[in-house]
């Protein structure tokens, strides 16, 4: 690769390839336009005087717009502009598990390049639909209130959504935990994140002893967000590459809010059409073509993904939340008040759901889970109409239902890496089975 | 035929010099060098072509020469498109041999008003709360609304159980900007049951550009109209969902920088959907009757998109979240789910009495849950007690176990007779099951008494 790139150059010094080449006649923060480049095709990779790389985003009759993803030094008009006449690809190393990387194979905590690199396309062609089979392997996260109720998996997309701090990263951490001696690799993708939540998630890992089959793949709040745009895309193009190698992956996309605000920064400043919230158009296809790589492929491999959407005052019904929703399998919604009242894991369990429910879990797991699901929702209805009313005066019947609803709710919880496994849930919910079977 | 040459590319758009001035509106282009890049002419000047590009631009080379391919995107207008599953282009996904026999330009006309058919026969879905509250009619068109998430999907997939599977009445599946995972599971599902005869799919699914989802509705159209037209028989056409193709057509405006209007939608917004619903019309060779699902964006009913759709629509069935997060699914808001048949001439005294008095009840039941939540439910008159019990038995009656959640309830699904319905309901009101716990209610079919 790296002689192609000499090659090319040297062919435009020596004025052999003029048509590969051009000047930059504008700069902003994320674009450069180009006048020049003749001969180049959409998508194109282009490095501008060896500064910064990027990729052809539009081609005018009399100019080519470029989206930068890598800066290294200030980009001044006139500076020479090659294309490297292929397509832009991003770079990845199989030796990025257990290591915090980011999408140019650079392995962030030792601060070098990997050596054995690989290209990976960005966002290529979709899954074809007759290559997807059936959905009907669980991922088990280890958490009594989604394994019975809201099952995973292999190849689901399940959303985790909620306010900050209900604990949305932690359930896709203890997942990821729970994932030990099952064969599945986990990539982790923090999009805009802080240095310092990603290592804290990188040293939360490693403690647990999750760290050697994760890979942790992140981009910065400081970085440049056309690199933010584009981590989810290769990490999901990787999870895709190791699909068709029958691997089993579980990517977490950490958060899906963040990635549309993103989104909407740069297609503001490229003079898009605003929509919805400023949104532009095709945020909703910006978010299902990634999303859509999750699936159970022929090749008996499979991608799960776990997207987080950020939300403000428990509202899951903004544009974005409900443009994921629409795309996802099913989603876990966590509450700001079950949180701060302790029950955590601070599901929502009247607005969560799982589109794939029993198809995805065990006989016995199923059994239990869809009479849990059903009592529990019935109790948290007659709760509030039985709120004020004297307990000495409710049926016996009434009183006993809403006990064993109390015990439920307090049976479902769980603290942070304390997986259970699909016996000891059964166990525990037993009593759920027993009481409908004397009625 | 070469006739030009592209000069600017963009994601889903490209420009084109033209050297021939035959091209028309609507002509498909291809590469010279490459089949893969093809394009449809949406806009002439005398010297230039914007195209939509029918697939992804990326790597197509500024300067690469196009040629003329056809005058239109076409599909297969013959019985060989039974039982087969198709792209937006009109191509096969199966992998299996196919020979075109007849095929027709996907921008069809509407239907003339002396050829429209207004009369037909009820139609019955086996659904409840749809019979109950928005009995169907043969031709009609009955949108299903809903949010993200609160179960239109299944619901389209439970009146195809219904209707499809146990009449075998000619139908057509359109899949516009859903899951593929959903898609390829139907499929399989109607496979499996040995079912597909009768079965036309069209997949144009959310991972798919929006040239692909704008363009698979009108090819799913091509195969109703011959179902209608040639075949001359009654069809059945399910859409999931008609609010992505709205969607996909505002991407493409905003690719081709158009000036958007409210909530970026274009102003044609209205002309686009008329295109499709004039379209989706009964004559006198026979009926099309079409299930719509409409998503909800951001869960606002009055949302432009969703409101253009409606109003071609003669009856709806809305879903509703807070309905959803009670555990009682289909989620039906009985106030806001409704059809033209729901009229004492059509569906008879008792029926429309019946829909009446149990809006009422509901109505009261709202107002109701508010004064409980102050006072507790002991504060209450005794005829409020009656119509606060006997509303949340009703509630629970519109809950029905379907065929095709089997899987989530673990309770086997349930086809229910319209003259069940009316008796049941009756007998909840006039408090006949004053002494029968609400629970017993609660997913089951018709009432049996013990």
């Amino acid at each position: 690769m790296d002689l192609n790139i000499d090659k090319v150059i040297d062919d435009i010094k020596k004025d052999n390839n003029i048509f590969s080449a051009g000047k930059v006649i504008k700069v902003n923060e994320y674009n450069v336009e180009v006048s020049g480049l003749i001969d180049v095709a959409f998508y194109d990779e282009v490095d501008i005087a060896g500064k910064a790389k990027g990729y052809v985003f539009a081609i005018h009759p009399n100019k080519v717009i470029v989206s930068l993803t890598e800066v290294e030094d200030k980009i001044m008009p006139g500076d020479l502009v090659y294309s490297l006449n292929k397509e832009y690809k991003c770079l990845f190393s199989i030796d990025s598990i257990g290591k915090v990387v980011d999408i140019f194979g650079n392995d962030l905590i030792a601060g070098k390049k990997f050596n054995n690199l690989i290209e990976v396309s960005i966002d290529g062609l979709d899954i074809p639909l007759m290559d997807r089979t059936s959905v009907e392997r669980s991922l088990l996260t280890g958490i009594s209130g989604i394994d019975l109720m809201y099952p995973i998996g292999r190849g689901q997309r399940q959303l985790i959504i909620g306010d900050k701090k209900t604990g949305k990263t932690q359930i896709c951490l203890d997942t990821i935990v729970n994932q030990k001696d099952k064969n599945v690799i986990c990539i982790y993708v923090a999009i805009g994140k802080t240095k310092k939540e990603v290592k804290e998630i990188y040293y939360d890992l490693t403690k647990n002893g999750a760290i050697s089959y994760t890979i942790v793949m992140a981009s910065f709040n400081d970085e440049l967000p056309t690199k933010s745009y584009l981590t989810p895309y290769v990490a999901l193009s990787v999870a895709e590459e190791l699909m068709l190698q029958s691997f089993d992956v579980l990517v977490i996309v950490d958060d899906l809010k963040k990635h549309a605000d993103i989104y909407r920064q740069i297609s503001l400043t490229s003079n898009k059409v605003p929509g919805r919230d400023a949104y532009p158009s095709d945020i909703f296809y910006a978010h299902a073509r990634m999303l859509e790589k999750g699936c159970q492929h022929k090749s008996g491999g499979s991608v799960t993904i776990l997207p987080i959407v950020e939300t403000k005052a428990g509202d899951i019904t903004d544009y974005i939340s409900t443009n994921i929703i629409s795309i996802t399998d099913g989603q876990i919604v966590l509450s700001k008040k079950n949180f701060d009242k302790g029950l955590k894991p601070a599901i929502n369990y009247g607005l969560s759901v799982s589109r794939l429910g029993a198809a995805v879990q065990s006989k016995e797991l199923s059994k239990v889970g869809s009479k849990l699901r059903r009592e529990l929702l019935a109790y948290l209805d007659v709760k509030d109409i039985y709120e004020l009313s004297d307990p000495s005066e409710l049926s016996p019947a009434l009183k006993e239902s809403i006990d064993r609803g109390n015990k439920m709710i307090n049976d479902l919880k769980q603290y942070k890496y304390s997986p259970k496994s699909e016996s000891e849930m059964q166990t525990l919910f037993s009593y759920v089975e027993r009481v409908e079977k004397e009625g | 035929m070469e006739v030009g040459k592209i000069i600017s590319i963009f994601e889903i758009s490209v420009e084109v010099v033209v050297s021939d001035n035959t091209i028309k509106i609507g002509d498909v282009l291809e590469a010279v060098d490459n089949s893969k890049y093809r394009f449809e002419v949406i806009e002439i000047t005398n010297t230039t072509a914007l195209c939509i590009s029918l697939n992804s631009t990326r790597g197509l080379k500024k300067g690469t020469i196009v040629k003329k391919v056809d005058d239109g995107l076409k599909m297969e207008y013959s019985d060989a498109l039974m039982g087969r599953i198709f792209d937006a282009y009109g191509e096969v996904l199966d992998n299996k041999e196919f020979k075109s026999i007849k095929k027709k330009f996907i921008n069809n006309s509407t239907v003339s008003m002396k050829d429209l058919n207004v009369e037909s026969s009820m139609l019955k879905t086996g659904i409840k709360v749809i019979d109950f509250f928005a009995p169907m009619q043969k031709g009609f068109k009955m949108g299903l609304l809903g949010g993200a998430g609160v179960g239109k999907t299944v619901l389209i997939k439970e009146l195809i159980y219904n209707l499809y599977n146990t009449s075998k009445i000619n139908s057509i599946f359109v899949g516009i900007g859903e899951r593929s995972r959903e898609g390829k599971e139907l499929y399989d599902d109607i496979v499996s049951s040995n079912l597909l005869d009768n079965m036309t799919m069209v997949f144009g699914q959310m991972s798919k550009n929006p040239v692909v989802r704008s363009k698979c509705v009108q090819t799913g159209l091509v195969a109703a109209e011959y179902l209608r037209d040639e075949k001359k028989g009654d069809v059945l056409l399910f859409i999931d969902n008609i609010y992505r193709y709205i969607q996909a057509r505002s991407e493409i405006s905003m690719e081709l920088k158009e000036m958007l209007v409210g909530n970026g939608y274009p102003s044609s917004t209205a002309a686009e959907v008329s295109k499709i619903e004039e379209r989706l019309s009964s004559t006198k060779d026979g009926t099309i009757t079409s299930f719509q699902a409409i998503y909800i964006p951001a869960d606002d009913y009055n949302d432009d998109a969703v409101q253009n759709v409606v109003s071609y629509m003669d009856g709806q069935i809305v879903l509703d979240r807070h309905i959803a997060e009670l555990g009682i699914y289909p989620a039906i808001d009985v106030f806001k789910s409704t059809s033209r048949l729901v009229d004492k001439d059509k569906i008879g005294e008792r029926h429309f009495k019946l829909v009446e008095e149990t809006l009422r009840y509901l109505t009261r039941y709202q107002e109701l849950e508010e004064i409980i939540a102050v006072l507790g439910i002991d504060e209450l008159s005794d005829e409020d007690k009656n119509i606060f019990h006997r509303s949340r038995k009703l509630r629970y009656y519109f809950s029905q176990p379907l065929h095709v959640s089997e899987q989530f309830t673990n309770i086997k699904g349930e086809y229910v007779e319209l003259e069940d319905v009316l008796n049941d309901v009756e007998n909840i009101l006039n408090g006949t099951y004053d002494n029968v716990d609400e629970k017993e209610f609660f997913y089951i079919g018709k009432y049996n008494a013990h």
